[in-house]
């Protein structure tokens, strides 16, 4: 009864990936397209950029979505469930959206900069430049990692809490010696999924970046406009690995949990 | 739970209300752009629905088409994906397992890549790189995932193969336990995983914007079309139309995502009822032998059942059972007993034809061959120890289920789940769901169950281990009663040697992988033919002594030989005997066998158990009679009957 779905994962995925790498080396360069597309300036520059801001936004993402998702696993108060509801609503937006979002906050039309022009008579914009390529990417990653990590902290023991203040442990070290650990594989997990997806992501970029170059953009153009079809199936396959490497490296080291969410 | 707010705590509410500003600011500023007249004068505009109509006008294809690939994908992934991970739940094999693997890497991989290949590999055919299609391929290879991960995550959670056991003991074959078992109970899963997939495909645009073309345009392209159009206004009142889009789902997504409350029954006045209810019971359960003694009787009194050297060795070369020969009489009672991880249960799936044994081992139901017979035709009746009732069906379906299958309808199947509720007493409880039972409950509806088809063979695997021992005991009677009086050919495996004392018209002791005594209660308890079964079946004391001129001659005491018929000594060897504490005794001095003091002692009522020193590092258990109390360091002079000693194979 796998046959089916199999079939359909064969012919439209694993052949058509497949095609992919050939294609990669069918150009004039052959294999060494690769080596060419790596050491060339530009790409170098390019898929460096990308990794950097895919790290600092899965860090980033780690450090709020943590501190505010055991928060809020760990008090009940008034409103609570509204504001759930409100850090979880951004799940489903496609990176399109998530443009557009970031274009009204912070674009040349932006709320931020109506707000700084009022104070300071200088109008802040940030969209579209790096900065706010990094704020769509948290825009679109905290909700995600938001959710797992309150799962995870909601399915912790309390009693391994107790037991550690019954055994004279301060609050520092109750969060040091049993919650982070704890929480550990899920950080890991949704730490791999967020750095992944934002490797990868490019509706966000797309709406944004008139003149930022991140790797998806990048494969984007040299297929599309300039029709350099080697480069972009070379670079899309550099990318695809690094995301997959990511993901195997965080599912080795956290369990089998990873990939379970998008 | 509730403490006093902190400081702290305030530092983290304002910092959490802050990312929820971050996130939810520009969501507003969307919806009021979209509602005004014009974006930069704000709500002095004035509020309008204009941009909403030109919306309509130029993007409500895409939005039609979002809908219609997200309805497509979600087909296709319901097609290939329960179906998938059906097989990798029940079938754990490398294969599948590599399949498994295979199945996430389309997450891996940036929609961008696989788009690509995609567009290198299929662009070629005109047609299909022109029609939505082209986009649907895209869509289901990106959210098969979900869907297979979500299903197995609940296939995997609900004990799946134990449900489906019971209902192939019922006699249901694959395709109805697959559509009437597995589907239903996977439900969460599917639904969970139906909504993740229609919102992914709804909202898509990394592949999709590389696969579509001019005449298939899907909404977030339209919506990126109309963000790169430069009018705020429209982009926002198109982005509030998807709002609209998402939100229904992602409602119902946490409302599928919320845990069932989970209640727990109390095995409330359940034993006192039995008790009172006594009287009446022995009436209902009585009445199918009495009343409708011949056709009753005739229809369920079950099949002989004869195994032939059956013998059974696991795949990874472990070996459960070494070949053994049984034969069970029609109508009677064979317990199987054993500690646990004996090879009882694969004893028992055996006989079921959950298991078939290794080659040239036969089982027979009467004359018949069922060796090669799957466990939905040999019409057995199964009660598992986890009671395996089916939780998407109510009491009166979950009795009535294996009817169903056997093609009794109509007022016939009535009738028969009507008798059971009057058998098993649960006529009240008929409309309740499963999850509503106690375990007292449970293991009645699941006997009902199992009896209602008329089995040839009842098989039960451990029925009362779960239950507490109050409602065991009563349970216990009540199941007694039920086989004499229907006369069925039972198989019930336990390790309590209490229940299978008090059940079994024949006992099989099993010993790891192998049988060690089959015989009545009473053979088993007072003749052993080892030291397993001796030492399994209550409380034996083992002594070593040597003959010598016809005496058992022990550091303390000795006993004259010849008094002792079980007792096989040679002359001048050391030989060990045993014997049960109740064989024993205090008596008054000069009448018993030897001395020796008490270490401890356990007041039980109606005697009282000792714990005698006898070489200082080994004890003697023994029972006295009587409402004598005793001392600990006390010396008691005891006596030994004689008869009762054994000499026992290893």
């Amino acid at each position: 009864m796998i046959t089916p779905a199999l079939a359909v994962f064969v012919a439209f995925f694993l052949l058509p990936l497949a095609r992919l790498a050939i294609t990669s080396a069918a150009g004039p360069s052959g294999f060494k397209i690769y080596l060419l597309s790596l050491t060339n300036p530009r790409y170098f520059a390019t898929l460096l950029n990308t990794v950097i801001l895919s790290i600092v936004v899965t860090l980033a993402t780690l450090m709020i979505s943590g501190f505010s998702g055991v928060f809020l696993t760990r008090n009940n108060f008034l409103g609570k469930s509204f504001i759930v509801s409100m850090l979880t609503f951004p799940l489903a937006f496609p990176g399109v959206v998530v443009g557009f979002m970031i274009i009204l906050l912070v674009g040349r039309q932006g709320l931020i900069g109506d707000i700084t022009k009022s104070l300071t008579g200088q109008k802040v914009v940030l969209a579209y430049s790096l900065v706010g390529l990094f704020l769509g990417y948290l825009y679109f990653s905290i909700p995600r990692v938001i959710i797992t990590i309150m799962a995870a902290a909601e399915k912790l023991d309390p009693s391994l809490e107790e037991a550690a203040r019954s055994l004279g442990a301060s609050p520092f070290l109750v969060i040091k010696d049993v919650l982070i650990p704890a929480l550990v594989p899920g950080l890991i997990s949704s730490g791999a999924i967020c750095f992944a997806t934002s490797m990868g992501a490019f509706g966000t970029a797309f709406t944004l970046a008139t003149d930022i170059d991140v790797l998806p953009i990048v494969i984007y153009t040299e297929f599309t406009l300039l029709a350099n079809i080697s480069t972009a199936a070379a670079l899309s396959i550099v990318l695809g690995l690094i995301t997959w490497i990511a993901l195997s490296v965080a599912r080795a080291a956290a369990g089998n949990t990873v990939a379970a969410a998008g | 739970m509730m403490k006093k707010k902190s400081k702290f705590f305030y530092y983290q509410l304002f910092f959490t209300l802050l990312v929820c500003a971050f996130l939810i600011v520009p969501v507003i500023q969307s919806v009021m752009a979209g509602l005004t007249t014009n974006y930069i004068a704000g709500l002095k505009s004035g509020f309008t629905l204009q941009w909403f109509l030109k919306v309509w006008d130029l993007y409500r294809d895409t939005i039609f088409r979002s809908i219609l690939i997200g309805l497509a994908c979600l087909g296709c992934t319901l097609i290939l994906g329960i179906p998938a991970a059906y097989t990798m739940v029940k079938k754990q094999n490398r294969f599948t397992r590599l399949f498994e693997e295979l199945l996430v890497t389309p997450l891996a991989v940036p929609g961008l890549a696989t788009a690509l290949a995609l567009i290198i590999s299929y662009g070629g055919i005109t047609n299909f790189r022109r029609s939505w299609l082209f986009i649907l391929v895209g869509h289901v290879i990106f959210t098969l995932p979900f869907m297979v991960r979500s299903v197995i995550a609940v296939m995997s959670s609900i004990n799946l193969n134990q449900f489906e056991e019971g209902a192939a003991s019922l006699g249901a074959g694959f395709w109805n336990r697959f559509f009437h078992i597995a589907i239903p109970n996977a439900m969460p899963g599917i639904l969970a995983g139906s909504l993740m997939v229609f919102t992914l495909s709804i909202g898509e645009f990394n592949l999709t914007w590389m696969l579509h073309t001019p005449m298939t345009k899907t909404l977030p392209v339209g919506l990126a079309d109309s963000y790169a159009s430069m009018r705020l206004e429209i982009g926002s009142a198109y982005t509030i139309v998807f709002f609209l889009m998402i939100i229904p789902l992602l409602v119902a997504m946490q409302w599928v995502a919320k845990p069932p409350k989970k209640k727990v029954i109390p095995e409330k006045n359940e034993s006192l009822k039995n008790q009172s209810k006594d009287s009446e019971m022995e009436k209902i359960i009585s009445s199918p032998s009495n009343e409708k003694s011949e056709e009753g009787r005739h229809s369920i009194s079950g099949a002989s059942l004869c195994l032939e050297n059956c013998a059974k060795t696991f795949a990874d070369g472990t070996q459960a059972l070494i070949p053994f020969s049984l034969t069970v009489n029609s109508g009677e009672t064979v317990v199987i007993l054993g500690p646990s991880g004996c090879g009882k249960t694969t004893m028992l799936r055996i006989i079921a034809g959950l298991e078939s044994p290794d080659p040239p081992g036969k089982v027979f139901f009467g004359d018949e061959d069922v060796t090669d017979i799957p466990i939905e035709k040999r019409n057995v009746g199964m009660v598992f120890q986890s009671y395996a009732l089916f939780p998407n069906m109510n009491v009166a379906d979950n009795i009535a289920y294996g009817l169903k299958v056997h093609g009794i309808c109509g007022s016939d199947r009535e009738k028969r789940v009507y008798e059971m509720f009057e058998m098993m007493k649960i006529t009240d409880l008929r409309n309740r769901r499963i999850d509503q039972l106690s375990g007292g409950q449970k293991q009645r509806v699941a006997l009902a169950r199992a009896i209602a088809v008329r089995p040839r063979l009842l098989l039960m695997d451990e029925p009362l281990t779960a239950l507490d021992a109050k409602l065991r005991d009563a349970l216990r009677v009540e199941i007694d009663s039920l086989l004499r009086s229907l006369g069925i050919t039972a198989i019930y495996v336990t390790h309590d040697q209490a229940e299978a004392m008090a059940l079994g018209d024949r006992i099989v002791v099993m010993e790891i992988a192998k049988v060690a005594q089959i015989g009545t209660p009473r053979e088993i308890y007072f003749k052993p033919q080892n030291r397993f079964v001796a030492d399994f079946i209550g409380t034996i004391n083992c002594i070593k002594c040597q003959a010598k001129e016809g005496q058992l001659i022990f550091p303390a005491g000795r006993i004259p030989l010849k008094n002792a018929p079980h007792v096989h000594a040679q002359e001048n060897k050391e030989v060990e005997i045993f014997f049960r504490p109740e064989h024993a005794d205090v008596v008054e001095t000069g009448q018993g066998h030897f001395k020796t003091c008490v270490a401890a002692s356990f007041f039980m009522g109606d005697h009282t158990r000792l714990l005698l020193d006898w070489t200082g590092t080994e004890y003697l258990t023994i029972e006295a009679k009587g409402n004598q109390s005793f001392k600990k360091g006390q010396v008691v002079e005891i006596r030994i009957d004689p008869t009762a000693l054994l000499t026992l194979k290893v």
